[in-house]
């Protein structure tokens, strides 16, 4: 019980921390920013683009702008990596020290505060690109290729999926105390490491289970997941549940959390 | 729980990085009700046993306590501790008060806290300004602010005077005798023995990470000693010797310097005065922490006698 209202209690100063600094304006900004790219895409049309894919009537059509929003999650992942390294910056991790010396107790309250920032910003931007998909919808006279109901569960997948990016971000940042290499290393995982290692017979079997893999059960978006089982020939490449692919992002994040804590345990901060 | 003495105890303490030494079988006590003051040149082992003590630093060996119990071990640190150990360690992006306002929270301190020490150490009215834009003087009194938080009944200060105007220091010397004075255990730390021999009672002094000694700042004087310049200092020296057998000591530190031990001022003055001999120069000697080092380890050089 005490334990919780410790807990409470850092998590309340965390999140504090966190308001009185700029990141949550520039946090809002990448929110609304990817929310409206998203429907800035759904306004222009994808049958107008070049070469034109399936409009916004088709089912595809709208997965793929769903699925371009959920591409987005580096964005809050990036600012959690950053949030967390700038203790180690600049030197605040003394003094936070001092006050919480127990360590496991300071990182989770780390992660609980982003959690609940991380499922702020994936609101800010679902509810940007869901409103603008609707309006470009209304505004061209047609009917989204998705039923409402399907929509609107996609919007939250990603939403949550935002807020497990975070987490994940966060969890590299209390690993990596440097926060360019964090940072360098969240993007370069995202974008090159893990399809590189799809290269790798037999890697391909173990995808469902990789970062990329649980996202794609997370979303519902298996752009990579289609283009591999296309390209290797073989069936496609079962995903997770949802549910599960969530479980699977949210373990990656604590073991890299706990990493992160019993590192440091042995590690004197000077 | 500790039922009210909040020493500070260090036992064999050992810190080895890699292959260097930087703490070497330390073995100390700080009692509360006074300053102490923390003294050793650059890289004597100060900051990484203030470290060890606050748990920032695992000790090789040895033990570092405060009140009985390591500081992980302490029911509410920050409420037993206060601790300043740099200038670096905000947000730019925080105001002094969100700083203040975060670490309150994270102790647990009432919010009504945030303005109290921001009035007791003079933070008050930079409260509003980020971080970024304070001067040293600033950082320091908002660190104090946030050592202070918890009402702290133990203080570890590491150089605290470093980039303090004098105003600054003096004002830092009356409020940590105040605290002291309030029955707080203090420990500052300075390479500077000027700083600290007007608010400190006791000295504890290392050196290359070892001990050198520990006692009451008085000690540290030993006897009073006259610095004089004379063109006749040879038979200066003859005739204080042989006035004084046995009560007074002379150094030559130069061909026409000397530094008299056991006389006063007046008393060397009257002395010289009566003999004819010129004094160039008469001034009474503050001891630097290189001769405190000297004195205290009984390794006094450049005796006549």
């Amino acid at each position: 019980m005490t334990a919780l209202v410790s807990l409470g209690r850092l998590v309340s100063a965390e999140l504090r921390r966190l308001a009185a600094t700029r990141l949550p304006m520039w946090g809002s900004l990448a929110a609304l920013g990817s929310g409206g790219f998203v429907g800035l895409l759904a306004l222009v049309g994808p049958e107008n683009f070049d070469p034109p894919v399936p409009g916004l009537d088709t089912a595809p059509g709208v997965r793929m702008l769903l699925g371009l929003l959920g591409m987005c999650a580096f964005v809050p992942a990036l600012l959690g990596t950053t949030a967390v390294a700038s203790e180690y910056r600049h030197r605040t991790i003394t003094t936070t020290a001092l006050f919480a010396p127990r360590r496991w107790t300071m990182l989770a309250a780390k992660l609980t505060a982003y959690a609940i920032a991380g499922l702020a910003y994936g609101l800010i931007a679902v509810t940007v690109a869901g409103a603008a998909l609707f309006g470009a919808a209304a505004i061209k006279g047609v009917v989204l290729g998705l039923p409402t109901a399907t929509v609107l569960a996609l919007l939250s997948r990603i939403a949550v999926t935002m807020a497990v990016y975070t987490l994940v971000g966060v969890a590299v940042g209390a690993l990596i105390p440097n926060q360019v290499a964090a940072a360098a290393i969240l993007g370069a995982y995202f974008y090159m490491i893990e399809t590189a290692l799809l290269l790798i017979p037999g890697v391909k079997e173990l995808y469902p289970y990789l970062p990329g893999g649980a996202t794609a059960a997370l979303t519902g978006f298996t752009f990579l997941a289609d283009a591999l089982a296309e390209q290797m020939g073989g069936g496609a490449t079962s995903l997770l549940s949802a549910p599960l692919g969530a479980a699977v992002l949210v373990g990656y994040a604590l073991v890299a959390a706990a990493i992160a804590v019993i590192a440091p345990l042995r590690r004197d901060i000077t | 729980m500790n039922t009210g003495s909040w020493d500070i105890e260090v036992h064999g303490l050992t810190k080895t990085f890699g292959t260097v030494e930087a703490v070497t079988d330390l073995d100390f006590t700080v009692s509360p009700g006074t300053v102490t003051a923390f003294l050793g040149p650059n890289g004597a082992g100060k900051t990484t046993t203030m470290r060890m003590l606050l748990g920032l630093v695992t000790p090789t060996s040895g033990r570092a306590t405060i009140g009985g119990l390591r500081y992980t071990e302490l029911p509410r640190p920050a409420a037993t501790v206060g601790a300043v150990l740099d200038t670096s360690g905000f947000h730019p992006d925080h105001t002094a008060r969100d700083h203040l306002s975060v670490y309150a929270r994270l102790g647990g301190f009432a919010r009504s806290r945030v303005r109290e020490v921001m009035d007791l150490t003079g933070v008050t009215p930079f409260a509003g300004r980020r971080t970024r834009a304070l001067s040293t003087g600033m950082r320091r009194r908002l660190h104090l602010a946030t050592a202070l938080l918890g009402d702290p009944r133990v203080l570890l200060l590491d150089e605290p005077g470093n980039g303090l105007d004098p105003e600054g220091i003096a004002w830092l010397r009356r409020f940590l005798r105040e605290l002291a004075a309030e029955g707080r255990t203090v420990l500052v730390s300075s390479h500077v023995l000027s700083e600290v021999e007007q608010m400190a009672e006791r000295v504890v002094m290392i050196r290359d990470g070892r001990l050198v000694a520990a006692g009451a700042v008085a000690d540290l004087y030993g006897e009073a000693a006259v610095r004089v310049r004379s063109p006749q200092a040879g038979p200066l020296t003859t005739a204080l010797l042989a006035a004084y057998p046995g009560t007074v000591r002379v150094e030559a530190l130069d061909q026409d310097t000397l530094r008299i031990h056991g006389l006063t001022t007046a008393g060397i003055a009257a002395d010289a005065a009566a003999r004819g001999i010129p004094l160039h120069e008469i001034t009474p000697e503050r001891p630097t922490l290189e001769h405190a080092f000297l004195h205290l380890t009984g390794h006094d050089q450049g005796d006549t006698r």
